[in-house]
């Protein structure tokens, strides 16, 4: 249920923004979350839900993109997919690959009224 | 009107985060973030780790637990300084929670400190409280398959320590298999495998510790 912590740093991040540029109904809120991260969206879009109550993004519509774990072996700088949990260099099975996305966990934009 | 935000979710935890790691460097302690399933053997690899230690790196140990003060008090009687965090119904540690225990320990007399997260594989992963590494425990009584159906922690923590090496003559876990999956996730993940009962592994772990405290601290000791 880290859901819930990261719903509530959601919304205070979501909050922020929108007062900042003077607005007072947050509609939605676009969430970047890599595969790494383990989100379950139902469980986020629940813990949301109650951390918004009583906020200007009370009702917000909260969009999750799960972004897939992409790799490059840094043998043969194949870049892949990693599917089924396998950081193997799909080109050559070398395992000695760095990860370039699949972590990132934020809020990229709003949408407010 | 859309707003572009592009803000880290955990910014202000990694923020407080860095500035305790900040402290841990200062005050020269090796900080290791211990994470595995309720029942693994957490506590009693630090009763263990305090009790080879003498005489050579000074333990502490944060404990984090939803509830009761029962790992502290296992500790102290090993003379293990032991802060315990209760967290109510927190299934992690964050790092504003490990920093506000960061009064309570005596950090100048500490080498090693040791966070015991709350029991669980999946939450304490997310969140960075201030340590060098994490480190994963898994016991034989658990899963072979585990690596795979959790791999955030696996890809995240520096060293996984196979726990109840003792009991796996009783249970189907396949060790081989365990060190397979395990690596699938996290290509040069160190392993170990310990038995706090027979104290089988636990010599290696030890060399682990001191190998990385003087990596970060160089190899003289403290005065």
């Amino acid at each position: 249920m880290h859901e819930l912590a990261i719903a509530r740093n959601i919304v205070n991040i979501a909050i922020a923004a929108a007062e900042r540029e003077g607005a007072n109904k947050i509609i939605r809120i676009n969430v970047v979350a890599g595969e790494l991260r383990g989100i379950v969206p139902a469980q986020l879009t629940f813990g949301f839900g109650l951390m918004a109550e009583n906020t200007i993004a009370s009702g917000a519509y909260l969009n999750l993109e799960i972004t897939p774990v992409e790799c490059r072996c840094r043998k043969c700088r194949e870049e892949f997919t990693v599917k089924d949990y396998s950081y193997i260099c799909t080109n050559c099975q070398n395992n000695d690959i760095e990860v370039l996305s699949g972590t990132e966990l934020r809020v990229k934009d709003i949408e407010v009224e | 009107m859309k707003i572009n935000v592009m803000t880290d979710i955990l910014e202000a935890n990694d923020r407080i985060a860095a500035a305790s790691a900040e402290m841990f460097k200062q005050n020269r302690n090796l900080v290791l973030n211990l994470i595995s399933s309720p029942g693994a053997g957490k506590t009693s690899l630090l009763e263990k780790t305090g009790d080879a230690l003498k005489g050579q790196l000074r333990l502490g140990v944060i404990a984090g637990d939803i509830e009761t003060m029962r790992d502290s008090e296992r500790l102290q009687k090993h003379k293990i300084p032991a802060v315990q965090l209760t967290t109510g119904s927190a299934c992690h540690l964050d790092a504003n929670m490990v920093a506000s225990a960061l009064p309570h320990v005596d950090l100048k007399k500490t080498d090693i400190l040791v966070i015991e997260n709350v029991g669980n594989l999946v939450c304490p992963a997310e969140f960075k409280v201030g340590e060098d590494y994490k480190i994963v425990m898994l016991s034989v009584t658990e899963g072979d398959e585990k690596p795979l159906k959790y791999p955030l922690v696996f890809r995240e923590s520096s060293l996984l320590l196979i726990n109840k090496i003792d009991l796996l003559k009783y249970t189907n876990f396949n060790l081989k298999e365990a060190k397979v999956n395990a690596r699938r996730v996290h290509p040069d993940l160190e392993i170990i495998d310990i038995s706090c009962v027979t104290g089988e592994g636990i010599s290696d772990w030890i060399a682990w510790l001191n190998r990385e405290y003087h990596k970060k601290f160089g190899a003289k000791a403290r005065a």
